[in-house]
Formats: C-alpha cells, structure tokens, sequence
C-alpha cells in the first residue's frame, strides 16, 4: 500500500463511489417528480395523439372534400377554359369582323363622300336649272301674255276684216247701183271730174253741251256731242234748233272723235243758244 | 512476509467508506426501480 499510484486510485475511487451514491441519492429524490411530469407528459401525449388522429381524420375528411371541390373546381376550370376558348375564338372572329366592317365602313365613307361631293353638284345642278326654269317660266308667262294680246288683236282684227267684207259687199252694190244710175242718166263713169267734190253730208243728230261767247261778246262758240266718229268734219255747216224752232247755223272749227266745236254764224241767229238745244245737218 | 500483519492504515479505511457508499448507491437504485415496477420499458 506504499505505492503511491495504489493510494491515488484508492482515493479516486472513494471519490467515485461517493459521486455513485450521491447520483444514486439524487434519482431516488426527484424520480417521483419526473415519473409524474412523464405520466402527464404521456397523458399529454396520448390526448394529443388523439387529437393528432381526430386533426387528422378532419384532414382526410377536407382532404377528400377538397379533392372532390379541386376535381369540380378542374372540371369547371376546364369548362371554363373550353369556355373561354371558345370565347377567344368567338371574339378573334368579331375582331375579324370588326376588321371587316371597318373596311367596309372606310369604302362606304369614302363612297359617302363623293355621293356629297355629287350631290352638292347636282344642288348646284338643280339650282341653275331651277334659275333657268323659272326664267323660262317666266318667259312663257309672257309669251302667253303676247299671244293673247296677239289673239285679242287677232280677233279685232278678223272682226274688221268680216266687218270691211260686208262694207266691201255693201260699196260693191252702191257702186253696181250708181254706176246703173249714171248709165240710166247717160254719164260715162269714166269721164273726168272737173272742180272741187263737195263732202256727202250725212244725217248727224245731236245736242248742245256748252255755249260760250268771247271776250268782246261779237262771237259765240257752241260745243256740241258728236264728233268725226259721227261724220262731222270741219266747216260743216250745222242747224241749232228747239222744238222746231230754228235758233242759229253753226259751222264747224275744231273737230274731235267725240266732240266738235262750233262757231255761230250771227246772220243766222234766230234765238239764244242753251244746254241741251238740239242740232241737226238737215234741219 | 512479516510485513502482512501490519496496522490497517487511512486507506483501508477509505476503501471502507467506499464500499459503502457504493452499497448506499446500489440501494437508492434498487428503491428507485422499485417505483417503476422493475420494467425497464
């Protein structure tokens, strides 16, 4: 026991065997205490076990739902696709389309265009011609307006030439009878007339309508109401009567179509000359 | 050989205590088993 690597290990393992006891010691105090918390712990273990399969259950169960929800939701989301496909497709034609009817909405404007440019032509087309027939129109208003001024004249004028026919006829037979007549008298119609012819005087009734003298009062002028229409002429020689009363001779100075005047000749005056006396060629 | 019948010394007796607290160890361990039942599962 002198040895002094025999006294070490002697001392080594008394130090040993104590720490053995006191390790010993220490689990025989706290294995209660771990033994519970390892009881509960288990506890703990089992009830979340149970919970871990219930979880778990609850996942298959939403497993499975989800699953039968995802292979609906694919079918759907292929329907949808196939869907929208088709919408694609249908809405690469209308873009066709649109296209299209684009195209043919530039060729329809550019053929509107020049429809306006043509029409706006044939305004101006139908404008002139308007002008034109209303100068027309006009023209012919009064063309017509001649032609009846025409027709009228025309009428007038047929009128004098049956008129002057019949006088024609008339002055034929006058001249049938007078030439007879100068026969019957043993004058030849062809002989000469020598000297001045006097006027034939025609029967020609009328009436004073006024009677003034002049300023001196030696002449009296006499308007009376019948003129050359009448057959009067100047220096005809005419009788102023009333009631067959022979009142003056007048002769004739100034002669219209309707009207003539007269000069009282004084040597002749039988009375006072008033509005309304009559006068007459052949008293 | 005269030697062999000397006085038992410190060390001895340390070897002493050293038994006995492996004794002490063994019985804590053995009471501590016992609370499990002897199972070691």
């Amino acid at each position: 026991m002198n040895n002094i690597v025999s006294k070490i290990l002697i001392v080594a393992n008394l130090v040993f065997s104590l720490c053995f006891m006191c390790f010993a010691g220490a689990v025989f105090t706290f294995q209660a205490g771990w033994r519970d918390k390892a009881n509960k712990t288990q506890t703990q273990l089992a009830s979340a076990n149970d919970a871990v399969k219930q979880l778990q259950g609850d996942k298959d169960l939403l497993t499975t739902n989800f699953t039968k929800n995802l292979e609906d939701q694919k079918t759907r989301a292929n329907n949808f696709e196939a869907k929208v496909n088709g919408l694609d497709q249908n809405l690469k034609q209308a873009i066709g389309n649109l296209a299209n009817a684009e195209k043919e909405r530039d060729k329809h404007l550019a053929d509107l265009l020049v429809a306006q440019k043509e029409a706006q032509a044939r305004i101006t087309e139908t404008n002139i011609a308007r002008d034109e027939i209303k100068r027309l129109r006009d023209q012919n208003n009064e063309a017509i307006t001649v032609r009846r001024g025409l027709e009228d004249k025309s009428l007038g004028l047929e009128g004098e030439i049956a008129e002057a026919e019949t006088r024609e006829v008339q002055f034929l037979k006058e001249i049938t009878h007078l030439n007879d007549l100068l026969r019957f008298n043993k004058i030849d119609p062809r002989d000469p007339i020598i000297g001045p012819v006097p006027k034939i005087i025609e029967l020609v009734k009328g009436e004073v309508v006024e009677s003034r003298k002049n300023a001196s009062r030696s002449a009296e002028h006499v308007q009376i109401s019948v003129g050359s229409d009448d057959g009067v002429f100047k220096n005809l020689k005419m009788t102023v009567y009333r009631d067959s009363n022979f009142l003056a001779t007048i002769q004739i100075t100034d002669v219209y179509p309707d009207k003539a005047v007269g000069l009282v000749i004084e040597e002749t005056r039988n009375g006072t000359i008033e509005r309304g006396d009559n006068v007459t060629t052949k008293f | 050989m005269s030697q062999q019948s000397s006085d038992p010394t410190i060390y001895d007796g340390l070897m002493f205590v050293s038994l006995g607290a492996v004794i002490v160890g063994i019985v804590f361990l053995i009471l501590a088993l016992d609370g499990y039942g002897w199972s070691a599962g």
